[in-house]
């Protein structure tokens, strides 16, 4: 690989800075103030939605479960294994569970949602559609941006449900815990107000996959070939999760100091 | 030969023992392909430049994204712990449990995590766009094995780069919670510093970099089969990356939680 110079890594920088803002202000517009095509909102939904639930309890129940076994390996060295609870309602319920399904679903929507644009994009289909007259961000990016927004919140409350009864099953079962304790622990810890919080969280989390992967795939252009797909596809995991993890941070700061 | 032609049959039926029969057909197939490797590994020739180019360049990929996911973690431990430890009235034990989970929790499985997310979908979409363009036949009509020259090398690369980067997290890591900890939320630097390492030792870096040299080159196997698996043109690239991605996230949160019993059954 060429060795670049640091003028020309600025100025692509920038370039990708200001292509950035356009298109959020371009795809923003198009999600607020016009209704999406039903029939695509549905479809993408239950993609993104129903065909995620799978791949979320599955990861879900083992981190769950991970989180546990660490949790008590860690603590009964100084003899705390009783405070398990108190870990899985602060480590787990406010911040493993959500920022978890937030990766997943940045990992497989997004590359999903990144990898199909990008192949309308290199095959010229977008251009179709602008030939016909028909907004390629009202009819692509809109719908597939109000389902992802809108589904992540619900894998997001699923998730934390699906997490606390993993890793409660994990220090019960197997790790002989007092299942009472745990359970007075973590309801002592958590409210109404973290479910609220996961869910927020979930809202932020979707819309940001959402906008970070129809980016990326919109980016894609014809000459790129086969290999802009990949690249697309990449760009929107890495960038995704990353975002995703930054954005947990925030909101944690935000919501629970 | 006919009853796997009716997998790829247009009219696919989604009947339950063809799902089963999918799955061990992709686990016989990805170990064949591992065996496969392995023998590369072993016999010459070997493409040593090609490896250390990917290794440099997957390197300076991973470091950005591992370092951006890492260190809000440390941040938000240090966070929530202060809080839940001030309740308690224990602000010492905040470094502790900051660094145990750092060392032996999260920044292996981030930094593998990561490692999959950049590296591994990119050397997937890489094997598979020469796949789609039919690079690799042309390797192979050339007498080069295709696995020899493209796969191992990635492989190789992730399995070395991983534990590496996993030293560095850590750092970053510890860094960014010790940050939250004694400047922003006003923990003693002394306390702070002396309960650092009262829970973890060098056992526990090395049982990190372990985990994360399997997970690095779990990533490097399960990228370069689904790039040379690669079909149907540009949008196969996209689904090899993609199901890279999915596919180590969950093989690494799987494996990672046996670990996790296997250690905590041993007494490390």
């Amino acid at each position: 690989m060429a060795q670049e110079s640091f003028a020309l890594k600025i100025e692509r920088l920038i370039t990708l800075a200001i292509e950035f803002i356009t298109f959020f202000r371009r795809s923003m517009a198009a999600m607020l103030f016009h209704v999406p095509p039903r029939k695509q909102f549905v479809h993408h939904a239950v993609d993104a939605g129903v065909g995620s639930v799978v791949l979320v309890i599955l990861l879900i129940v083992f981190a769950g479960m991970g989180l546990s076994v660490q949790g008590y390996a860690a603590f009964i060295r100084f003899g705390g294994h009783d405070l398990l609870g108190t870990f899985v309602g602060i480590g787990g319920i406010r911040e493993l569970y959500p920022v978890m399904s937030g990766i997943i679903v940045g990992a497989r929507v997004g590359a999903n949602l990144a990898a199909s644009l990008a192949n309308m994009q290199i095959s010229e289909q977008v251009e179709a559609l602008e030939v016909m007259g028909l907004d390629p961000m009202r009819y692509l990016v809109a719908p597939r941006m109000w389902a992802v927004t809108l589904m992540v919140p619900l894998l997001c409350g699923f998730a934390i449900v699906i997490g606390l009864g993993a890793s409660w099953a994990t220090a019960v079962y197997q790790l002989g815990l007092n299942s009472g304790t745990f359970m007075d622990q973590v309801a002592a810890l958590t409210t109404w107000t973290d479910l609220a919080a996961g869910l927020l969280k979930g809202l932020v989390f979707g819309w940001l996959v959402a906008v970070i992967a129809c980016f990326h795939g919109f980016r894609a252009s014809k000459r790129d070939g086969a290999e802009g797909v990949g690249v697309a596809t990449n760009r929107a995991i890495v960038h995704a999760s990353v975002v995703c993890i930054v954005a947990n941070m925030l909101l944690s700061a935000l919501l629970y100091t | 030969m006919g009853f796997w032609h009716r997998q790829s049959h247009p009219v696919r039926q989604r009947h339950f023992m063809n799902v089963v029969a999918k799955g061990l057909e992709s686990i016989g197939a990805i170990t064949l392909f591992a065996v496969r490797m392995i023998r590369c590994i072993f016999t010459r020739p070997r493409f040593g430049g090609e490896t250390l180019r990917m290794m440099q360049l997957l390197a300076m990929r991973c470091l950005i994204p591992v370092g951006l996911a890492v260190s809000p973690v440390g941040a938000v431990i240090s966070l929530q712990g202060v809080q839940a430890f001030r309740e308690l009235g224990a602000d010492s034990l905040l470094s502790s449990m900051l660094a145990t989970a750092v060392f032996r929790q999260y920044s292996p499985i981030l930094a593998s995590v990561m490692v999959a997310a950049q590296a591994g979908s990119s050397i997937a979409a890489r094997i598979g766009t020469m796949k789609v363009r039919g690079q690799i036949d042309a390797l192979a009509v050339m007498s080069v094995d295709p696995v020899r020259y493209v796969v191992v090398p990635g492989f190789i690369a992730c399995a070395i780069i991983t534990p590496l980067l996993d030293v560095i997290t850590t750092v970053l890591g510890i860094a960014s919670g010790w940050f939250f900890a004694v400047p922003v939320s006003g923990v003693n630097h002394g306390a702070f510093m002396d309960n650092l390492y009262s829970q973890v030792s060098a056992v526990d870096l090395y049982v990190g970099m372990g985990k994360c040299a399997v997970f690095g080159g779990a990533v490097g196997l399960i990228a370069g089969y689904l790039g040379m698996h690669t079909s149907g043109g540009a949008a196969g690239v996209g689904r090899a990356a993609n199901n890279t991605v999915v596919y180590t996230i969950v093989m690494i949160l799987v494996v990672d939680y046996f670990a996790s019993v296997m250690l905590l059954a041993m007494g490390l």
